[in-house]
């Protein structure tokens, strides 16, 4: 996967969780992921299509997931949540939303010319992903509420 | 009884959402995101706007603008969304009522997606993240043009 691809995703990453979060945020080092990993219990995905195809993964713990969903909704004066009830899983798929975007944005920008698709949102234990063919380079992003890895998987189309 | 004269008008503030008739702006707003049509319609309603539809997709935002008009005045259109995008919707509202207030609300900033949308026809557009701040001013500078 080209490197190119990655930088708007860590930078997107970092100043929507900042700004909509107002906490600090430490950035992890970059790693490869094999082809069949384990998620962490919430997964938001988004796929990209266009000159590039792939999708971006947003895994992170239930409890991260509940702590970062009640933080986002208190900061618009709504109840914080308990349960990863509908409402939860729609601000966390938002949250993906707002990052894919503005990383895609950036991309644009840079020439690569590609599309989101519709958020959705995987939850359970044990899940397991498997993308054949394609890489994953993680982000993992580590805040106050615990850790988000930012699952980036894209191949040029041929 | 008191009456509004009652009230020293030195402590008045006209909210934005109320026009210059004394009637809410009446608004729909188009997004396949729960959260984000709570936060939009939260920011709104303290303004003293009415919320008068909601649809999760263009298709459905272009059948209820149809439905509510000529009682709507504004629209708030996201981009991405199921069965039709809110390019598409857009496309379509200004087809069906040429002063259509349109709004796009999206997290894709991309200039060509900008520039098609105002072309089209839309008042405005606003990237996410949304604070209130933004999304009143950005209102107020499209309805009063």
């Amino acid at each position: 996967m080209r490197v190119e691809y990655i930088n708007p995703f860590v930078e997107s990453a970092y100043n929507v969780l900042k700004e909509v979060l107002s906490v600090e945020i430490v950035r992890g080092e970059l790693y490869l992921k094999s082809t069949s990993m384990p998620v962490l219990g919430v997964a938001a995905i988004i796929g990209l299509a266009g000159d590039v195809e792939g999708r971006v993964l947003f895994d992170m713990s239930k409890a991260t997931a509940i702590k970062i969903a009640s933080a986002m909704l208190q900061s618009m004066e709504m109840e914080p949540i308990e349960e990863l009830n509908d409402m939860g899983k729609a601000t966390i798929t938002e949250l993906a939303n707002m990052i894919t975007g503005q990383a895609v944005t950036k991309l644009h920008n840079l020439g690569f010319k590609f599309d989101l698709t519709p958020p959705a949102i995987f939850t359970g234990d044990n899940m397991e992903i498997a993308d054949t063919g394609v890489e994953a380079l993680i982000v993992p992003m580590d805040l106050p509420f615990g850790k988000i890895e930012i699952n980036v998987a894209i191949r040029e189309r041929n | 009884m008191k009456t509004k004269q009652d009230f020293p008008s030195i402590n008045q503030r006209k909210a934005d959402g109320v026009g210059s008739d004394g009637n809410a702006y009446r608004v729909l707003i188009v997004d396949d995101s729960l959260f984000v049509t709570k936060q939009i319609g939260q920011i709104l309603t303290s303004e003293g706007f009415e919320v008068v539809g909601t649809a999760s997709n263009g298709q459905e935002g272009v059948d209820s603008y149809k439905e509510l008009y000529p009682n709507v005045d504004l629209v708030t259109m996201d981009i991405t969304m199921p069965k039709m995008d809110g390019v598409t919707a857009l496309e379509k509202i200004m087809e069906f009522d040429k002063n259509a207030r349109v709004i796009m609300i999206s997290a894709l900033g991309k200039q060509d997606l900008v520039k098609k949308s105002l072309m089209l026809g839309a008042r405005n557009y606003i990237v996410k993240p949304l604070d209130r701040k933004k999304v009143l001013e950005r209102i107020m500078m499209s309805l009063s043009k």
